[in-house]
């Protein structure tokens, strides 16, 4: 292997990335309002959050491409300065490719802005074109090639350079399942090399899948941070899953109901009192064909906070 | 500056790949050729229609002079001998016809115009009997009075003006009894010969001064100024277009989370200088070939190829920081369109002043042109190459400014480049523009 920087994934006090109160405003609008947020060494951290919530302002400081209002910012025990960008591989949500280039010297030009070597450069771009099963494309203008291989171009020019934090910006829109296997694969095999990484993405089930940690942002604040487990476990003790023989008319009336959530094959009811006694009372007025304690999805967790009224009706 | 140098090396190597650079490199030896070619064609296919002119002669004495002059012009004008000794037609005949008049002139102008419009005839003259006269006309209408529906062909008119003039002049000298070959003779204008100044070597000794080729005094200069203004109109938009189109591709995220903005920036500049810089070696080397082959290097001086290179790399640098800040700030390729009009006013200006620093190199309008830092790279390239060209200090005092300037313009694009690279939706106004440059 031609390119062998070493990766070193331990700062001082092992984080990669750790903001503390930071801001950003946009004349009067605020996108970032006060947020504090580590991401330990080697983990893999999810960002979610609707659109316009402050993911990518909060990337963007994070590459130092947007300048906090106040706060402070460090990456990888870099404090506030452009010193780690070249250990940072960045994957933008929408891709930026030069048409016109061949793909294996687009890689080595993106490369060599990091400080790689045109040859390391070139070394690396070809293992990583195999691995990606592009090899045929070496040589072939980046316009020829289809959406899902320009993706994997962009997502090989992010990480081509061995960077010791990836931070992805919804890596596996418009991937096939096969395409999207293959970057998931590679994201494990790179966080097991040592590298951290940051993804921010509207796949809540892949979040889940891939993740150690979730961090959700909303309307430029933090609304949650922490393993999914430690998420669902916030929200799963109040809310079961039901479905009955006489639909949600069977529940009216029924006490102890703060919310109805209509799921279509089933009923997600957040509880205000015990689910047992719940149990009991739903089973005196029909028949109960599913009855479980739920532990929300991250998907329900999201609907819930970024729009409350999808799907829900509150009980009178 | 490692990364400044690659992202210039990646613009430099991209752009002498791109079709744009090749047609560049070919356009002028192309469109000189294509000048001579179609000269040679047009040459070769004149349009030898036959015209037809009408004579009215109310002098009575020029229609056997123009009829016999016209036979003249048919032997040795219309038709030319060939290499291989055979008459070719090369010019048009004028078939000319006496027309008496049988009515007043109005009927006679009325009838002729008819014929005229007919086709029948491609024109007609009337002669005043009045044309021997110097002190009087005939009333309300010309002497002489040419009509046509076709005033754009020129050759019979002219040939009508020449041959009438030389016979009224040889009449009139007649009637005052003087030898008109005397008089030719006698008022032969003499003709002044535009020299240089003698020159002096430390010896003592002189040299005598020489003729000034007017194609190295002004031809030159203005030649140099036009391509060096040439090469800054086609290199600084396309900076622009190449900026607005990796902002609307998110090239420019990509770029920016691996170099700052400033030196995206300074990347393309030197990017678009070195090429445009090779571009124009390219021309004027292959100008300096022709000059060799012709014998006629003397009429090139080395030093304003230096300033030429020098002042071409300031505008690139002062000129191309402007567009590519225009460029990061919009949105849209129309909005650029509009954006970059006030820019494009400040290079074009200094071009009206041009006449005026040929007259009078040296006057306090040329000198103050040239030290104004936008104007300085035309105007200053003008009077460099104008004798006896500006005092030295002047030239290295526009310089400096013009350097001054240039990182100034340079300093504010990289502001309005930093916000406006990443800023999307609605173009911002000027004022807006103006706000981010002094924004910290």
């Amino acid at each position: 292997m031609g390119y062998s920087r070493p990766i070193h994934n331990m700062t001082s006090n092992n984080l990669a990335v750790s903001l503390s109160g930071v801001s950003k405003n946009y004349g009067s609008f605020t996108a970032v309002k006060n947020l504090s947020l580590n991401v330990p060494n080697g983990s893999i951290y999810g960002f979610i959050g609707p659109n316009g919530s402050g993911k990518t302002t909060t990337i963007r400081m994070i590459l130092h491409i947007l300048q906090a209002d106040a706060g402070q910012i460090e990456v990888l025990g870099k404090n506030g300065t452009r010193a780690a960008n070249d250990s940072i591989g960045y994957l933008p949500e929408e891709r930026g490719l030069y048409k016109k280039m061949k793909v294996l010297s687009l890689l080595e030009y993106y490369a060599s802005l990091k400080g790689m070597s045109r040859k390391d450069a070139r070394a690396e771009g070809t293992r990583w074109l195999d691995r990606m099963e592009l090899s045929k494309w070496t040589d072939k203008k980046i316009e020829t090639l289809s959406k899902g291989m320009a993706q994997k171009i962009q997502f090989i020019a992010c990480v081509i350079a061995r960077p010791q934090l990836i931070i992805l910006d919804e890596p596996f829109s418009g991937l096939d399942p096969v395409n999207l296997e293959t970057i998931r694969s590679a994201i494990l095999d790179l966080q097991r090399q040592g590298s951290t990484v940051i993804f921010s993405t509207h796949d809540m089930s892949m979040a889940e899948k891939l993740c150690d940690s979730i961090f959700m942002i909303y309307k430029g604040e933090k609304v949650l941070d922490g393993t999914l487990s430690e998420i669902q476990s916030g929200y799963g003790k109040d809310t079961v899953r039901l479905r009955v023989e006489d639909g949600a008319r069977a529940l009216e009336g029924l006490p102890g109901i703060d919310k109805i959530m209509d799921m279509g094959r089933y009923l997600e009811v957040k509880l205000q009192s015990d689910s047992n006694e719940f149990l009991a009372a739903l089973m005196q007025r029909t028949r109960v064909q599913l009855f479980e304690e739920a532990r929300p999805s991250l998907h329900d967790i999201f609907t819930r906070i970024a729009n409350p009224q999808v799907n829900e009706r509150t009980h009178e | 500056m490692n990364k400044i140098l690659a992202i210039a090396k990646t613009e430099y190597a991209i752009a002498i790949r791109s079709k744009a650079f090749i047609i560049g490199i070919l356009a002028v030896p192309l469109l000189m050729g294509g000048s001579i070619l179609v000269q040679k064609f047009m040459k070769n296919h004149v349009d030898t229609t036959d015209r037809k002119c009408a004579i009215v002669d109310r002098a009575g004495f020029l229609y056997p002079i123009l009829e016999s002059a016209n036979a003249e012009r048919e032997r040795n004008v219309v038709f030319e001998e060939t290499e291989s000794g055979e008459r070719k037609q090369v010019r048009p005949r004028f078939l000319i016809e006496k027309y008496t008049e049988t009515g007043s002139p109005e009927q006679t102008g009325i009838e002729l115009s008819r014929r005229v419009k007919k086709g029948d005839l491609f024109a007609y003259l009337i002669i005043e009997k009045e044309i021997l006269d110097t002190d009087s006309t005939a009333p309300g209408r010309p002497i002489l009075a040419y009509h046509t529906k076709t005033p754009t062909f020129e050759a019979l008119p002219d040939w009508i003006g020449s041959t009438v003039n030389q016979a009224v002049l040889s009449r009139r000298f007649e009637t005052a009894q003087l030898d008109r070959s005397l008089v030719q003779k006698l008022s032969k204008r003499i003709r002044l010969t535009s020299l240089g100044l003698v020159k002096v070597s430390k010896d003592g000794s002189s040299t005598a001064a020489k003729r000034e080729s007017e194609l190295k005094t002004t031809g030159i200069p203005i030649g140099a100024t036009m391509l060096l203004y040439m090469l800054v109109m086609t290199a600084t938009p396309m900076l622009l277009n190449q900026v607005l189109e990796e902002k609307m591709q998110k090239i420019s995220e990509v770029l920016l989370s691996s170099v700052s903005p400033f030196q995206l920036l300074m990347g393309k500049l030197i990017g678009i200088v070195t090429i445009t810089l090779t571009l124009s070696l390219l021309y004027l080397g292959s100008l300096y070939f022709v000059a060799w082959r012709f014998n006629m290097t003397d009429l090139i001086e080395f030093s304003t190829l230096g300033w030429f290179l020098l002042l071409l790399a300031l505008a690139l640098f002062m000129y191309g920081s402007v567009f590519s800040a225009v460029g990061a700030a919009c949105s849209e390729i129309k909005d650029s369109q509009s954006m970059m009009m006030p820019a494009i006013v400040v290079i074009i200006v200094p071009l009206f002043f041009l006449p005026a620093v040929i007259e009078s190199p040296n006057s306090l309008l040329a000198t103050a042109l040239s030290l104004f830092p936008p104007a300085t790279p035309t105007i200053m390239m003008l009077r460099i190459g104008l004798p006896p060209g500006p005092p030295i200090w002047q030239i290295f005092l526009s310089i400096a400014l013009t350097g001054v300037f240039t990182i100034l313009c340079v300093a504010a694009a990289g502001k309005v480049f930093r916000i406006g690279i990443l800023s999307q939706g609605q173009t911002p106004t000027f004022a807006q523009i103006f706000k981010w440059v002094f924004s910290k």
